[in-house]
């Protein structure tokens, strides 16, 4: 196995060639505007503009504006403004960090993209450094390339009747993607690699956080299979099962090639025929509906391949479910019927399965495949299809994949993209990187992760430092820090706390960054006592927009101390008999409301 | 445009942009295909083009090129002719510039115009069915380059194509000018019989968001319409939905960079053309009509030498005087209803350029006046300068014209006659839709 992995990190800056904020909106935003695409140069670099025309016909692609963080370039209405400078030294920290060296020269080039998440056709990308290197614990992992470049629009829902919609509210936002060597030795090694690699990234404490901030693309080949990038990787954890399951389809479609091999199973060329005459009174829901719609049914026979298409390549996904992925990327269409499926499913008749057998000549030892659809759609989606059946008694396909919702399997994308997808960005001028940028990013350096595991071991337990070095919160951990908080303090809050609020199901992931801040501001004023803390982020769970000293005030939590803490010590000791038993008793009851250390003190002067 | 040291160390290599070298530098070799250099950016560093398809910029200082490879003359096909499909309008398109129709080789990134129909049918499937094409290419060359004399080329070359007999001409040209193009044709080429439909894009054809592609097929359809005027086929909203047809001498680019840049001003456009259904909605009526037997009176008689001058807050009456030096005719761009400088009430700081403007007209050199407003029409009898400005004898009162279209307009008129008494009556007389009799309430 060889495999390699590709880190997509958003950078905590401005958009990259405008100047909007990097801020994501959840809501649909305040307008939308709809465009078209037209062929241009595929990712394949020859084009076949009749194919892709066809295939974009009707299209619609809409986004979603939003007046904080979109401008007329994101809607593809002006030229892009000069480079962000900041986040080109952000990049360059990155890049020093992993041992790359940068380019002389930044050339900005335009990444041909036609699904629509670029409102241009295209996206700006740059290579900023070449080389490098992270350790681990298995050796070094070697780094190929550094790019700075603009993140896509994100998508909203899938297709629905020929319309695409996305939030142009991403679309732009500085992007470093990091690819490295495919020096990985097994599925856990590319875990701790990416973890490695993102731990060095929030070390400079200057790139985003939260869902979708950062993304890991992993590039696997098996002896005698073919390089295949997939990409949507959720979550770290899931890397190893993503990749141990793709090795496993490779090896069970080098096994499949060998099967054919074996039958001497060889096809030629697509012969389709309609067999729409077939179903003229069938019950089969989706092909009434097809007919009904002036649609066809078109079907190819597959030579020797019966039992072909219904091998599991991975749970629940067969060599079948490939074929279709082709043909639903071919032609919009919602899949293939084949022969190695129970038929009996969609409710064809037995009667109807064998006309079609006979109509095609399928023998016992041949598979036949089925789409209905506009017949030239249909036509299309065959062909693909087809070709991809055909294509199984040779190399494997080089292409790129996404992960599918159960977050291991994964489908056909598009083919793996070739150097010529890539031509310069002329509208925006090369930038020099200096030596003097050089150095002043070297200045700038933050601690590799290591010193700064070291260090916050200094601080907390063993274990809640390395829980932190791994956070998303580091960031904010520092910050809390640096504002005096006690370490542990922050790092409880931030780890544990938070954590067993939403297990009782607070809504914590309603609290902004800024209103933790402003709490632990609220806290270092003495506004409130340090066990109050979990009852005051319950109060902001529930408001998240209110005023933290308002919400203590609300809630009964300001702090008691002085004349007013010894009043009701005081009062609260009247009805303590056992004196012994004090502290406690009157802890119990002022607990949120004051420091132990300040009681006690209160108790012992009265004692 | 590589620094001096960079060609001669290419040169002694023997290597040009589109070869593969190799560049070794502190020991590590790098190779890749040179790349040309563009005017932006460090002329000491070599582009090169890796393998993985980024290009990079690596500094001369101590760098050793050597020639990997040549590259291979790229295979340019010459275009041909598409067979005619029976009972499709003919139509001819023009190239005048502008990238509505390039090809880019990926490879180097440059550009090549689209020049012969079989290219334009395989660049733009879409126009395939709406009608027989043609296609010229008359100049390349970017629209703000364009000069009084390259319209006179594109109307009788329009001109021409009409006689042999098209439906209508397309004329693919660069957005920055269009306007004052389309006024010029509008005045050039009077009793049109068929449409002549200017077209051109706010984004470079390489992409695939480029609105060429749907500003061609419109303009096929306008091409083939009825309305046998000189327009204007350009997005009517940031949209991929519909064109607008906007009327030759009534059109503006009113935006530096979006799509839907053109706007018609003073005046409603003639048709909205819807580009999913293919379908045109017509917004008026009062256009000329189609009529293939109606004569083309070409007259394409030009003066060019005409100023347009905004007129400004402590604009210098010194300047204007100079005016006289260069121009034949000086159309103003005046504030509000139409106004210059001329101090009625003898402030002491205020300059007024009313008498160079006199010393001008005095001297044979027509002045003509248009609302720097865009919106609206010039009224020299409201306040005292307009007044003051009528009675100098400043050409223009009571016209809803553009400067632009004004300044066209002058350039034409001065072709024909320079007696100021005709001027005056020609510039101030309808001829294409220029000034209108009524200021209709638009939105």
């Amino acid at each position: 196995m060889k495999c390699g992995i590709e880190i997509h990190q958003r950078l905590d800056s401005l958009k990259l060639f405008c100047r909007c904020p990097s801020v994501i909106h959840e809501d649909k935003g305040q307008g939308e505007v709809v465009r078209r695409l037209h062929p241009v140069a595929s990712e394949l670099g020859e084009v076949d503009i009749a194919a892709q025309f066809e295939y974009l016909k009707g299209k619609e692609y809409h986004y979603h504006t939003y007046d904080e963080s979109t401008c007329l370039m994101e809607t593809d209405e002006e030229p892009p403004h000069p480079l962000n400078n900041n986040a080109l030294a952000i990049a360059l920290e990155i890049a020093l960090m992993l041992n790359s060296k940068p380019v002389d020269e930044l050339q900005i080039m335009r990444k041909t993209v036609v699904d629509g998440s670029n409102t241009s056709g295209f996206q700006r990308t740059s290579l900023l450094a070449r080389g490098g290197f992270v350790e681990t614990s298995k050796g070094k992992v070697g780094i190929q390339g550094i790019c700075l470049e603009e993140e896509s629009s994100g998508i909203v829902s899938g297709e629905e009747a020929g319309k695409v919609y996305y939030k142009l509210d991403r679309l732009g936002i500085p992007l470093v993607e990091i690819a490295t060597a495919p020096d990985m030795v097994d599925a856990e090694h590319v875990k701790e690699t990416a973890e490695k690699i993102g731990a060095i990234l929030r070390a400079t404490g200057k790139v985003l956080r939260g869902i979708g901030t950062i993304r890991q693309d992993v590039n696997v080949s098996v002896e005698g299979g073919a390089r295949v990038e997939i990409k949507g990787a959720q979550e770290l954890a899931a890397l190893p099962k993503i990749v141990e399951a793709e090795v496993k389809r490779q090896e069970k479609l080098i096994a499949i090639r060998e099967e054919l091999k074996e039958r001497k199973a060889k096809l030629g060329d697509a012969k389709l025929v309609d067999v729409s005459g077939i179903f003229s009174k069938t019950q089969a829901k989706i092909v009434r509906k097809t007919l009904d719609g002036g649609g066809a049914v078109v079907a190819v026979k597959l030579n020797g391949y019966a039992g072909i298409l219904g091998t599991e390549l991975y749970p629940n996904r067969r060599f079948g479910t490939e074929m279709s992925d082709y043909a639903k990327s071919a032609a919009s269409v919602g899949g293939v019927i084949h022969s190695d499926e129970d038929l009996k499913k969609y409710s064809f008749s037995d009667e109807e399965t064998s006309a079609v057998k006979k109509k095609l000549g399928v023998s016992e030892s041949d598979a036949f495949v089925m789409v209905a659809a506009k017949k030239d759609i249909a036509e299309r989606a065959l062909i693909a299809a087809f070709a991809r059946a055909k294509d199984a008694t040779g190399n494997l396909h080089e292409e790129v994949r996404k992960v599918l919702p159960d977050g291991v399997s994964t489908a056909y994308m598009r083919p793996m993209p070739g150097a010529a997808r890539l031509y310069p960005e002329t509208d925006i001028a090369p930038v020099r990187i200096t030596k003097e940028m050089i150095a002043e990013a070297r200045k700038k350096l933050p601690e590799m992760p290591e010193v700064k595991l070291a260090k916050l071991k200094k601080t907390l337990s063993e274990e809640l430092a390395e829980k932190m070095m791994k956070s998303r919160n580091l960031q904010l951990f520092e910050k809390l820090v640096g504002m005096g908080i006690e370490p542990s303090l922050a790092a409880t809050t931030l780890e544990e706390t938070v954590v067993s609020l939403r297990r009782e199901g607070v809504a914590v992931e309603d609290i902004r960054e800024e209103k933790i801040v402003e709490l632990f501001g609220e806290f270092a004023k003495g506004g409130f006592a340090k066990a109050a803390v979990p009852e005051v982020l319950k109060l902001l769970a529930k408001k998240p927009k209110a005023k933290v000293s308002a919400l203590v005030a609300e809630g009964g939590l300001a702090k008691l101390s002085g004349k007013e803490l010894e009043a009701a010590v005081e009062k609260e000791l009247a009805s303590v008999p056992d004196k012994k038993k004090a502290v406690g008793a009157v802890m119990a009851k002022l607990r949120l409301r004051a420091d132990p250390e300040e009681v006690i003190g209160i108790i012992r002067k009265k004692a | 445009m590589y620094s001096a040291k960079i060609d001669e160390a290419l040169g002694k290599a023997g290597a040009a942009p589109g070869d593969r070298i190799s560049v070794t530098k502190e020991g590590e070799r790098t190779e890749g295909i040179l790349m040309p250099r563009s005017s932006l950016g460090d002329r000491d560093c070599l582009v090169v083009k890796l393998n993985n398809g980024y290009n990079v910029g690596m500094d001369f200082a101590n760098a050793k090129v050597e020639l990997v490879s040549k590259a291979k003359p790229a295979a340019h096909k010459a275009g041909g002719e598409v067979a005619m499909e029976k009972g499709l309008p003919n139509i001819s398109i023009l190239g005048c510039g502008g990238t509505i129709a390039s090809k880019v080789d990926y490879k180097i990134g440059a550009v090549f115009p689209a020049t012969s129909p079989d290219e334009l049918l395989a660049s733009f499937p879409g126009l395939k069915g709406i009608a027989n094409f043609k296609a010229k290419v008359l100049f390349t060359l970017l629209s703000g380059d364009m000069a009084p004399a390259h319209w006179q080329v594109i109307a009788k070359e329009v001109a021409k194509e009409i006689e042999a007999g098209a439906d209508g001409v397309i004329l693919m040209h660069g957005t920055d000018t269009m306007g004052y193009t389309a006024a010029a044709l509008s005045f050039m080429l009077k009793d049109l019989p068929v449409p002549v439909v200017m077209v051109g894009a706010q984004r470079s054809s390489d992409r695939g968001s480029s609105d060429n592609s749907m500003n061609l097929v419109c303009a096929a359809i306008a091409a083939k319409s009825d309305i046998a005027e000189v327009m204007v086929c350009m997005h009517g909203s940031t949209n991929d939905d519909y064109c607008l047809l906007h009327p030759g001498t009534k059109v503006r680019k009113l935006h530096a960079s979006r799509r839907d840049a053109f706007k018609s001003v003073n005046a409603k456009p003639f048709a909205k053309v819807d580009y999913a259904a293919k379908k045109l909605e017509l917004l008026r009526n009062d256009f000329r009509k189609k009529d293939k037997k109606r004569k083309l009176a070409l007259d394409e008689k030009m003066n060019a030498n005409v100023g347009l001058i905004y007129v400004h807050p402590g604009m210098k009456p010194e300047f204007v005087k100079k005016l006289g030096e260069v121009y034949e005719g000086i159309v103003l761009a005046g504030t509000g209803l139409g106004h210059i400088p001329t101090n009625p009430h003898g402030d002491k700081l205020a300059k007024p350029v009313i008498d160079a403007v006199k010393e001008l007209i005095a001297k044979g050199i027509p002045v003509a006046m248009a609302p720097q407003t865009l919106y609206g029409r010039v009224n020299m009898n409201v306040y005292a300068y307009g007044i003051a400005g009528k009675e100098a004898g400043v050409i223009g009162d009571y016209c809803d014209w553009l400067p632009e279209t004004a300044m066209v307009k002058l350039m034409w008129v001065l072709g024909h006659t320079k007696e100021m008494k005709r001027v005056k009556e020609e510039m101030e007389r309808n001829v294409a839709g220029e000034i209108s009799d009524r200021s209709v309430l638009l939105e």
